[in-house]
C-alpha cells in the first residue's frame, strides 16, 4: 500500500495530465461549462428541500435546511461521481489500457482529482448560501480537512474494487447508480443523525460515510468536532479496505488488457 | 549481471477463450458455479496458448526483427514485452526506460487540441513535463501540424492523428524501443522520415524491437531476426537466413492454397496438365541453386487427356513477394502442341540467366492461344534461387542484371 502512495507521488505529472484531461474534456462543447459542477448538489438541494423539509418535515437539527442539506450534498455528489467515474475508469480508458503501459492506478486517482475541482467550484456556493443563513463559521471548519481525507481514500479504496471487478463483469456499471443512491439514503444526507432510530444505530455506524458526513455537519455548521468513536472505527475500515482493495487492483491489473 | 536490455525466458501467454469473447457477465459465471455445484457437466473453457515457451535475449544497442504470419504471437509478444499484459508463466526482465510504438495515438483525446494531446500523450509515455516542453517543438514540427497546434484532434485527418502519435513516441527518448507495424503506415515521405528517426536511433545505440511485415526494412535494419510460427519460437539469427527461410514457408503455404482455389474455382478447364517444372543445368542434372550467367533449363511436363488444338505456354519469374518481373511466352507459330495424348516435355532455356542475388518464384501456365482461356496455371511452382557464389563483386543492384561496360570516353 505504501508501495502504493510512493508511486502516486512519482507520478503525479500523468495523474495531472488525466485528471486536465478529463476536465478540459467534460466541459468542452458544454454552453454551461462548469456550472454543471454547481448544478447538481444545487438541484438535489432544491427538491430535498421541498420534499423532506416542506412536505415531510424532517427535522434538521435548528439549522436552515437548504444550507443542512447542501452541507451533506456537496460532499456526497463528489463521492458519487468518483464512485461512478472511478469504476468506469479502466474500461473507458480501454484503448489506452490495451496499447501502453503505465500504471493503472493513476486514472483512479485522476478521477478523485478531477472530482476535488468539482468540488471545489460547488464549495463557492455553499460560502454564498452559509453567508445568506448567516451561520457562523469557526475555526472546527479545519475537521473538514481529516475527513476529507479520509473520504478520499475510501472513495479510492472502493473504486479500486469496482474498477478491477467492473474490466472483468460489466454487471457492476448497471448497479452503481442503484447502489450510490441507495447508499445515500443509507448516510445521514437528507436527514440528521438524530432521527435514526437507536436499535438500529450499531449497524448504521458501521457505514465508514455516516460519521464522515456526520462529520462535516458539525465542523461547518456547529462548530464542534466530529465523533471520535465513530469515525475511529471509520478509519480503520477504510485503512483495511484500501489495503485489500489496492492490492486486487495491483493484481488484477496485469490482464486488464486481455480482458477489457 | 548480463548485459541484456530484455530477457524472457521460457515465457507462456495463455487466453481464455469464452462466450461472448472475454468479457462475461457475472450471470455466466453464477450459472457456471451452480451447474457445478447441482453436479452437471460444465463445457470447459477453451483456452488459447498465444505464446509457448519463448525465450530469448536482447543485448544492449541491438535491433532485433520479429517476422511471423498474423495470429502467430507477434503482438502478445510485443504486449508482453511491453508490459501491457503479464505472462502466464515464465519470467521476463527488461532494463532500461522502455518506448512503444505500437498503434500511435491511442493516447489522444479526440476533444482536446494538438498541444493538450501532445502533454498527455507524453505523460503517458513517462515523459517529465521539462521533457515535454522542451520537445515541444521539435515534435510539432516533426508531425508537421504546425498550423493545428490548437486545433481538436477529432477535426486532424487521419494521417495527421498519425503523424503527431508518432512524433510523440519517437520524441520520448526511450532506452528501449519496440515498434509494431509503424512504418507501413502513412504517406512515402513520411515513412522516409520515421526511417531517418530508425537510423538515428539505430546510431545512438538504442536497443530496438521492430514487428513488421515489410521484410525489406527488416533486412535493412535489423540485427537479428527471430520468427515466431503459432506461438513458438521457429527460428533465431541472421536476417537473412531466417526471413528467407520464412518465406519459403509462407510461399509453401500459399501455393498450396491457391492451388486448391483455383481448381476449386473452375478458373483452369485442365484441357491441358501441367504435371510438373523442373530446372536442370546445361548437362540435365537437376538443380535449382544458380548463379548469374548460368545456363538455366526450366522443363515443363504436361498432358492432355484429349486432343488441343492450339495453346500457349508462358513461364513468368516473381520476385519474393510474388511480385512478376517479366515473362516468356511460346509462339504460337514455332511451338505446335496439338493433340497431345500422353505426356511431354517442353523445355525452357535461359541462356544466360540475367538475375541478381536473390529467391525467385515461378508462375508456369498454359492458355489457348488467343491468351482468353487458362488450360493450366500453376502460381510459384518452382524456385530459383541465385546465389552470387561466383559473381565476387556485387556490380549490380535490383534483380535484372544488365550485361553492360564502362569505360572512360573523354
Amino acid at each position: 500500500m505504501f508501495e502504493t502512495f510512493k508511486n502516486v507521488w512519482r507520478q503525479r505529472h500523468l495523474i495531472m495530465s488525466f485528471a486536465m484531461r478529463d476536465i478540459k474534456a467534460r466541459y468542452k462543447q458544454t454552453a454551461l461549462g462548469a456550472a454543471w459542477a454547481v448544478l447538481q448538489p444545487l438541484s438535489m438541494m432544491l427538491v430535498f428541500t421541498a420534499v423532506f423539509s416542506l412536505f415531510a418535515k424532517i427535522p434538521s437539527d435548528g439549522i436552515p435546511y437548504p444550507v443542512f442539506a447542501y452541507s451533506a450534498l456537496l460532499f456526497w455528489v463528489f463521492f458519487a461521481n468518483v464512485l461512478g467515474g472511478g469504476t468506469g475508469a479502466m474500461v473507458s480508458n480501454a484503448p489506452l489500457i490495451r496499447k501502453i503501459y503505465f500504471p493503472r492506478e493513476t486514472l483512479l486517482i485522476a478521477v478523485i482529482v478531477a472530482g476535488s475541482l468539482d468540488l471545489a467550484i460547488a464549495s463557492m456556493l455553499f460560502a454564498v448560501l452559509l453567508a445568506y443563513y448567516k451561520v457562523a463559521v469557526t475555526l472546527s471548519i479545519l475537521w473538514v480537512i481529516p475527513l476529507l481525507i479520509l473520504q478520499m481514500l475510501f472513495s479510492l479504496a472502493l473504486i479500486s474494487l469496482f474498477s478491477a471487478i467492473h474490466v472483468n463483469f460489466r454487471d457492476i456499471g448497471h448497479g452503481l447508480p442503484l447502489l450510490s443512491q441507495l447508499w445515500m439514503f443509507a448516510s445521514p444526507v437528507a436527514y440528521p443523525l438524530s432521527v435514526v432510530p437507536k436499535w438500529i444505530l450499531p449497524i448504521y455506524m458501521l457505514n465508514p460515510m455516516t460519521p464522515i458526513i456526520d462529520g462535516y455537519r458539525r465542523a461547518i455548521l456547529q462548530g464542534r468536532p466530529p465523533d471520535f468513536g465513530a469515525l475511529s472505527v471509520a478509519a480503520i475500515l477504510i485503512v483495511l479496505c484500501c489495503g485489500v482493495a489496492l492490492t486486487v487492483f495491483k493484481r488484477a491489473e496485469g490482464t486488464f488488457a486481455d480482458v477489457i | 549481471m548480463s548485459n541484456a536490455a530484455i530477457e524472457l525466458s521460457h515465457v507462456s501467454k495463455r487466453y481464455r477463450l469464452r462466450r461472448g469473447w472475454y468479457v462475461t457477465s457475472l450471470r455466466d459465471e453464477v450459472g457456471r458455479l451452480g451447474a457445478r455445484l447441482l453436479g452437471r457437466r460444465v463445457e470447459p473453457r477453451a483456452d488459447f496458448w498465444a505464446l509457448k515457451d519463448v525465450s530469448f535475449s536482447l543485448d544492449r544497442g541491438e535491433v532485433l526483427g520479429i517476422v511471423g504470419a498474423n495470429g502467430a504471437g507477434k503482438s502478445t509478444l510485443l504486449k508482453i514485452i511491453s508490459r501491457v499484459t503479464v505472462p502466464t508463466s515464465g519470467s521476463f526482465v527488461a532494463r532500461g526506460r522502455l518506448g512503444a510504438l505500437i498503434e500511435v495515438g491511442a493516447g489522444f483525446h479526440p476533444d482536446l487540441t494538438g498541444r493538450e494531446n501532445i502533454s498527455l500523450n507524453g505523460s503517458i509515455m513517462g515523459m517529465s513535463r521539462r521533457e515535454i516542453q522542451n520537445k515541444f517543438d521539435q515534435i510539432v514540427a516533426f508531425a508537421e501540424i504546425e498550423q493545428f497546434v490548437d486545433t481538436p484532434v477529432k477535426h486532424y485527418s487521419s494521417g495527421m492523428q498519425m503523424r503527431l502519435g508518432f512524433a510523440v513516441a519517437a520524441h520520448t527518448d526511450p532506452d528501449i524501443l519496440l515498434i509494431d507495424e509503424i512504418l507501413a503506415v502513412g504517406d512515402a515521405s513520411f515513412q522516409a522520415k520515421c526511417l531517418n528517426k530508425l537510423a538515428e536511433l539505430k546510431q545512438q545505440e538504442k536497443t530496438i524491437i521492430l514487428v513488421t511485415h515489410n521484410l525489406a526494412n527488416i533486412r535493412a535494419h535489423a540485427k537479428t531476426v527471430l520468427w515466431i510460427d503459432h506461438g513458438q519460437v521457429r527460428m533465431v539469427g541472421d536476417p537473412d537466413v531466417v526471413v528467407d527461410a520464412y518465406l519459403e514457408h509462407m510461399m509453401a503455404g500459399m501455393t498450396a492454397a491457391s492451388a486448391g482455389t483455383l481448381a476449386a474455382s473452375g478458373w483452369v478447364s485442365h484441357d491441358v496438365v501441367v504435371l510438373g517444372v523442373d530446372t536442370c543445368n546445361e548437362r540435365e542434372q537437376p538443380q535449382i541453386k544458380f548463379d548469374r550467367g548460368d545456363v538455366v533449363c526450366i522443363d515443363i511436363t504436361y498432358s492432355a487427356p484429349a486432343p488441343v488444338p492450339g495453346a500457349v505456354f508462358g513461364v513468368s519469374i516473381l520476385d519474393i513477394h510474388g511480385y512478376p518481373l517479366g515473362g516468356i511466352v511460346t509462339d504460337p507459330d514455332s511451338v505446335k502442341i496439338a493433340a497431345i495424348a500422353d505426356r511431354a516435355v517442353l523445355r525452357l532455356t535461359l541462356d544466360p540467366l540475367l538475375l541478381n542475388k536473390g529467391t525467385y518464384t515461378m508462375n508456369v501456365y498454359v492458355s489457348d492461344p488467343a491468351l482468353r482461356k487458362y488450360y493450366d496455371f500453376k502460381r510459384k511452382v518452382v524456385k530459383l534461387i541465385v546465389d552470387g557464389r561466383k559473381a565476387a563483386a556485387p556490380d549490380a543492384t535490383g534483380y535484372i542484371y544488365y550485361p553492360h561496360q564502362w569505360e572512360q570516353v573523354k
